[in-house]
């Protein structure tokens, strides 16, 4: 494999070797060492509201079911059967109180513990063969829930997801957090893209630049008031522990009446107002801003926007859509794309949110339907020999020497936690990138093995490959390992 | 039979968040004779929009759309057989009437919609078409197939979607409009890089 070394160095340095967005090599090490360890979302406990809901979700190529056990508590099981590695459940959502494999016919609770394995006693000489008890589907290494989202990490010793998030969640409960009961998420829409999965997320962490281009058109058909490039300048970028984003900036007016501007009734300011701290609430109120787009490292995005939806009025509606770059390949993106509305929003409301919605992001918004274009076309151009010779400038905001163009907003100006920039600049996609080039630059430590059939609390390592002892049925020996031998 | 009714018995249009508006005529009957004057009538009536779709004469495609049209187009979820649904619930790609059709014609039309800039090659290939009588003498329900080839650019392959169709058609001083469209497409991931097109 290609050392990666000066790579990774351009990288931390803001310069953009442009095969990074259409290179195999370096999406295989990404793969490893990046989404082999870091905190990714799957799902909203919103999807799975009753005991039995389940959905199936992908972290690349590993298929996990996330499910509601009948405790209520939340699993994310990895979709793989434990005798001969069959994918235990084939829909992608519904409600069961058990999984039953396909091939020969072992059975598991929505908890993921095996309670049918048929001629046990025959096959397997019973519990001395094989240890049934206390078997499960495989969980995810790591699981963590913030305002009812749901993120797995394959890293057993990730840090935990609070932390991950850090000052991000400050912002992230704009988005999911506008009432005590948060939100529901409906959907996703998925659809597959030939475009590397890091462009999207680098664009909503904080590319406000694209806008006055990439989507003239949108403000063209009175869709939205916004985008004009003045509007979009006067907003901000902000970085706040593992995510950032962009926010714009609202008309002069009290807390109320900004939040009314973006399209909010009475009712869901009300509970706002009961939910968000202070300082939450004095970045509109009191500072003027709104948040936009942002994305959490490594590539989940938000967005929220307030369009017009309807003909002969000029209010407008917002909407909140969740995603995630689901990345099939160097070139290749699935985009898994939710609505997401407050639970406590009028029925009224959540439809033409949803409205709102649809005509701008996701698979047949107006807004993303050129932002990809855009995209697919930078990662075939990027899959060349020509490319390698290209470094791209993604210093935006800095001088050569490093000197900021524009300051960050004071601690007077701004009430939020983090860096945060009046005007274009391309920090936030540098933030970004320099987690990713510090993932691939730090190699993976090898990942425990779990030797299905054994007791589970014994280590693997139990000189079990001498198959003399497997005739004893002493516990010590793993299965697997038995069976490879035999094999 | 209506293209798919979930366990209530509803139609997709009735479940669809946005379809509170659409017109609720029902097929009767058998499909009707392929030489009966209506389902001719159909048939071109298709194979003429297919046409205009291709050329994204999307100006001629709007005259021919009624005003209360729904224009539905679900997300499709794998689930078990027993389930009773396979589309996502209160999630649809498109869920439109005339005004968010509208706007995403208006789009085309400005010189800044990248994403038809250049214009992508189109065909719109329609077959299994047959006709169902209704209560209303001047509406019937049409089915049909439809894949459509998608070819941007030189580098990129082809993307291709395909579709069922039943569509609510209605008779009108000129000639024949569409009133509600609902496309079962046929994968749960979408294999094209957007929407920008109409099926
Ligand atoms: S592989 Fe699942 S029961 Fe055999
Ligand atoms: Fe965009």
């Amino acid at each position: 494999m290609t050392d990666q070394t000066s790579v990774i160095q351009d990288v931390q340095r803001g310069m953009i070797p442009a095969h990074i967005y259409n290179d195999k090599e370096i999406f295989e090490l990404e793969k490893e060492r990046l989404f082999g360890r870091s905190w990714l979302f799957v799902a909203h406990e919103s999807e799975v509201p009753e005991a039995g809901d389940y959905v199936v979700r992908r972290v690349l190529e590993d298929s996990f079911i996330i499910s509601r056990d009948e405790k209520g508590e939340i699993r994310a099981l990895f979709n793989m059967c434990l005798h001969r590695g069959m994918q235990v459940c084939r829909a992608e959502m519904g409600n069961a109180s058990h999984f039953r494999c396909p091939y020969h016919g072992w059975s598991y609770r929505n908890d993921g513990r095996i309670v049918g394995l048929p001629f046990h006693k025959e096959a397997y000489g019973g519990e001395e063969g094989f240890k049934k008890k206390g078997q499960s589907l495989l969980p995810a290494p790591s699981l963590g829930i913030y305002n009812g989202l749901i993120f797995v990490s394959l890293d057993p010793d990730a840090e935990p997801l609070e932390d991950f998030l850090g000052d991000f969640k400050f912002y992230m409960d704009y988005y999911t957090k506008q009432s005590a009961d948060g939100i529901e998420l409906r959907g996703p829409q998925r659809w597959r893209v030939k475009a590397n999965w890091k462009i999207g997320a680098e664009n909503f962490a904080g590319d406000m630049y694209h806008t006055p281009q990439t989507h003239t058109s949108v403000v063209e058909i009175g869709l939205f008031r916004e985008p004009k490039a003045e509007k979009r300048k006067d907003g901000t970028t902000y970085w706040a522990g593992n995510g950032g984003g962009t926010t714009y900036k609202l008309p002069e007016g009290t807390l109320e009446e900004r939040l009314r501007y973006v399209g909010y009734p009475d009712d869901m300011i009300a509970r706002m107002k009961e939910q968000w701290s202070q300082e939450q609430l004095d970045v509109v109120g009191k500072d003027g801003f709104m948040v936009s787009a942002a994305s959490v490292f490594p590539n989940m995005s938000f967005v929220h926007n307030w369009p017009r939806v309807e003909e002969d009025s000029d209010e407008v509606l917002p909407f909140i859509s969740i995603r995630q770059w689901q990345p099939i390949s160097e070139d290749e993106t699935e985009i898994v794309s939710w609505f997401a509305v407050d639970k406590n929003a009028s029925e009224e409301f959540k439809a033409l949110s949803y409205k709102a919605y649809l005509m701008c992001f996701g698979s047949g918004g107006m807004f993303e339907q050129d932002d990809v274009e855009n995209w697919v076309s930078l990662t075939s151009t990027a899959g060349g020999p020509m490319a390698r010779r290209l470094l791209l400038n993604s210093r935006m905001g800095m001088l050569e020497n490093g000197q900021n163009v524009v300051e960050p907003l004071t601690a007077d100006q701004y009430s939020g936690p983090g860096s945060t920039r009046i005007g274009y600049s391309e920090y936030n996609q540098r933030e970004l990138l320099r987690r990713w080039a510090d993932h691939l630059e730090r190699p993976m430590e090898k990942a425990a093995q779990l030797h299905v059939g054994t007791d589970p609390i014994q280590s693997p390592s139990a000189g079990g490959t001498d198959p003399s002892r497997a005739s004893t049925g002493s516990t010590a020996i793993p299965a697997a390992q038995i069976m490879s031998k035999e094999a | 039979m209506s293209l798919e009714a979930d366990r209530n018995g509803k139609t997709l249009s009735e479940q669809s968040v946005l379809g509170g508006h659409a017109p609720r005529t029902q097929r009767t009957g058998e499909s009707l004779p392929f030489d009966d004057a209506l389902h001719l009538q159909a048939h071109r009536w298709l194979v003429d929009e297919a046409y205009l779709l291709d050329a994204q004469d999307y100006d001629a495609w709007m005259s021919r759309i009624a005003e209360d049209v729904h224009y539905l187009m679900p997300v499709r979820v794998t689930t078990a057989l027993g389930a009773g649904y396979s589309t996502s619930p209160g999630m649809a790609h498109l869920d439109e009437n005339r005004y968010s059709l509208s706007r995403r014609v208006a789009r085309f039309a400005t010189e800044h919609a990248w994403t038809e800039d250049p214009p992508s090659r189109l065909r719109h290939y329609v077959t299994n078409v047959r006709t169902f009588r209704t209560d209303n003498p001047d509406e019937i329900i049409v089915d049909s197939a439809v894949l459509l080839f998608r070819s941007r650019g030189d580098v990129r392959e082809a993307a291709t979607v395909s579709a069922g169709r039943e569509d609510l058609l209605r008779r009108t001083g000129t000639g024949w409009e569409l009133a509600r469209r609902t496309i079962m497409v046929d994968e749960s991931v979408i294999r094209m890089q957007n929407l920008a097109i109409f099926l």
